[in-house]
């Protein structure tokens, strides 16, 4: 659309804004460890495949024994088996070396919160968008379907429909999109309606623009960006929600290798090898800490109450 | 609320009756010896067959005619259920034949503690915690508490709860400090087997209760021993989050002008965040307290397993291995009539606490 003179003085100044905001980026040294831990977890997840030959993860014989040779940390534990080669992390329960399974565990776990965040997106810009713009009875009908997924524990729903729909990753995934929308939803409604009153939507009704253009167009461009800084901090959540569903045994395969999954072999054997649950956990905790860090720090960083 | 409630069990029975193979609704009702008469009048009784149905076979096999509509049976199971029955439960290491509610409410009382010290660990850490961090802005205080919360809710549950046994086990050895129970003291017969069991009489079921009321003081010690690492393990990811809220909202009502107002009066610091900010501050904490509620009930399941604590959330994995539909139906329903409570206290709550609303 076409603003004549005044366009380019706004694009000017979304220019100017951007420039502080990573002005303001720069001088954030939590949002920059968490940009640092989420590149490096993107990276990972698209290079695992090659730094990992990912037939490790099925690759007969599987030998049932639990190595660690790292002489500097012995766990305290005097039984520790150690084997001839080395393994920087250990072996995990199935023998398999514990890091290269948590490397090509990265992009499964990863890929499983960017399908969800990006489910829930959708879900709720467009019926969150509908809601809040069409008001009455579409909004009282969307909200208190919310209201049902709402009254249950996204873990609780996420384990029936898993033990309903299978076991596998594609179940799993939806299980979890099932349990995400609401939220988007009801964020993405208060943020219609908050929108709806402005006068740039008067200004557009009074051109003639429809009200899917509307909505869809110009009010979700204005209404995104607190639900992208959300989806931020979901990737996070996600991953530590599928984790621990994979955790307590609603998993495809036992050798799956996804971090819940294999921290889930550790729980077993917990104080004879700490390793295999130590790792794994910390592998999701940075993740989901880098991913809270730039989603917290872009938040702040985007807020106008806090920036001057 | 009483919608709510009606439309989740629609969908939680829909789940479980619907998507299932109606056989899973008969299992908890057949014995191996039972022939395929006798197993046809069960699933005749339980209502997932038609009186037409020929033979057990064809209603094995799913034949037209043979399945009374999912509907219909809908309707014979909230009957059932309105009246208190919620059939047999399926669970390994319950006898054949025993009521899910029994089994459910005899391990409930578990959860429940559980549920409740956590979010009594909740409030204890997160609100002060929020409220230092927002009083000492950028100082120490903030970034320890900034820490915790981030910390908090980027933690995973399960591997937070393994460090503490690992940790207090393997390094620590609370075990060789007569802390908590070695493998050679416990008891066979127990929920949560303790070093020094003694007796107490059951009223409630939760053993911290339990043991107060029986005045066993060695039991009351233990008990809670064993409720601190699983209840710190529930409310870290919680404690998190209700730090960072009370911190922002805190933070927000501190550049309030009434507290400009309070402080040129000469009021002392400590009446003003406590008496004026904190009680402005308080209020988006309480909004979540329903969030929180639902959080724990669910988070409950992974701590449980983690510290084999015998309560509800234990059970319904148990439950989700052997199909046992009539126990997910009924922890389903119990969990949200629960949420749905609390929500409606907390709307209730916030008229009270603030004026401005009223329903």
């Amino acid at each position: 659309m076409s603003q004549g003179g005044d366009g380019s003085t706004v694009a000017h100044g979304r220019r100017a804004d951007l420039r502080y905001a990573l002005h303001l980026m720069r001088g954030n040294k939590l949002v920059l460890i968490g940009l640092v831990i989420s590149v490096g977890t993107l990276l990972l997840t698209a290079l695992s495949h090659l730094l990992v030959n990912p037939a490790l993860a099925n690759q007969e014989p599987l030998a049932l024994r639990l190595c660690w040779n790292n002489p500097v940390i012995n766990w305290g534990i005097t039984n520790v088996k150690t084997c001839p080669t080395s393994y920087p992390l250990g072996t995990d329960a199935f023998g398999r070396d514990l890091l290269q399974m948590i490397i090509l565990a990265v992009p499964v776990d990863l890929q499983i919160a960017f399908e969800v965040v990006a489910s829930a997106i959708l879900i709720g810009v467009v019926f969150g968008g509908l809601a809040g713009y069409a008001g009455g009875l579409v909004d009282e009908a969307i909200l208190r379907i919310t209201d049902i997924f709402l009254a249950i524990p996204a873990i609780l729903l996420a384990i029936v429909l898993i033990v309903v729909l299978g076991r596998s990753l594609p179940t799993l995934t939806y299980a979890i999109i099932i349990t995400w929308w609401p939220y988007y939803v009801r964020l993405m409604r208060s943020q219609v309606l908050s929108e709806k009153q402005k006068p740039y939507v008067e200004r557009l009704h009074a051109m003639g623009a429809g009200g899917p253009r509307i909505l869809y167009i110009h009010i979700v461009r204005n209404a995104v960006y607190p639900i992208l800084i959300q989806a931020t901090l979901d990737i996070g959540s996600v991953i530590l929600t599928v984790s621990a569903l994979t955790f307590i045994g609603l998993t495809p395969s036992p050798l799956l290798p996804e971090l819940g999954n294999l921290a889930s072999q550790g729980i077993a054997n917990i104080f004879t090898a700490p390793w295999l649950i130590i790792f794994p956990g910390v592998t999701i905790l940075l993740i989901s800490l880098g991913f809270n860090l730039l989603g917290d720090g872009i938040r702040d960083i985007f807020d106008p109450r806090l920036r001057r | 609320m009483l919608f709510v409630l009606f439309a989740l069990s629609v969908l939680i029975f829909y789940l479980t009756r619907g998507l299932l193979p109606p056989t899973s609704a008969l299992a908890p009702y057949i014995t191996p010896r039972m022939d395929d008469s006798a197993k046809l009048s069960v699933a005749r009784a339980v209502g997932v067959a038609t009186n037409s149905c020929p033979s057990f076979q064809a209603f094995i096999s799913l034949q037209n005619g043979c399945i009374v509509p999912v509907w219909e049976q809908y309707g014979a199971w909230a009957h059932n259920v309105l009246t208190g029955n919620w059939g047999y439960s399926l669970l390994p290491n319950v006898a054949p034949l025993t009521p899910t509610w029994d089994v459910f409410w005899s391990r409930f009382p578990y959860t429940a503690e559980l549920a409740i010290a956590a979010a009594v660990l909740t409030v204890a850490f997160g609100i002060p915690l929020g409220i230092i961090s927002a009083t000492h802005n950028n100082k120490w205080p903030d970034h320890l508490s900034r820490i915790v919360s981030l910390g908090g809710y980027s933690v995973p549950q399960f591997w937070f709860g393994a460090v503490l046994q690992i940790i207090f086990v393997l390094y620590i050895r609370v075990n060789g400090l007569g802390l908590l129970s070695t493998s050679s003291a416990v008891a066979t017969n127990c929920g949560i087997c303790l070093m020094n069991p003694g007796t107490i009489t059951t009223y409630t079921g939760a053993p911290v209760v339990d043991a107060i009321l029986s005045l066993n003081a060695p039991y009351v010690w233990d008990s809670l021993l064993a409720l601190v690492l699983p209840a710190l393990t529930l409310a870290i990811t919680s404690i998190g989050a209700i730090t960072r809220i009370v911190r922002s909202s805190m933070m927000e009502a501190l550049r309030q002008d009434y507290i400009t107002l309070a402080r040129s009066k000469g009021l002392s610091n400590r009446i003003v965040v406590y008496r004026h900010a904190l009680r402005n501050a308080i209020l988006p904490a309480v909004t979540v307290t329903g969030l929180l509620v639902s959080y724990l009930m669910g988070g409950v399941v992974v701590v449980e397993i983690v510290f084999s604590w015998p309560g509800v959330g234990n059970a319904s994995l148990a439950a989700a291995n052997v199909l046992d539909v009539n126990f997910l139906e009924l922890y389903v329903l119990v969990t949200a009539v629960i949420i749905v409570v609390t929500n409606l206290i907390v709307d209730i709550a916030y008229g009270v606490l603030d004026p401005r609303i009223r329903y």
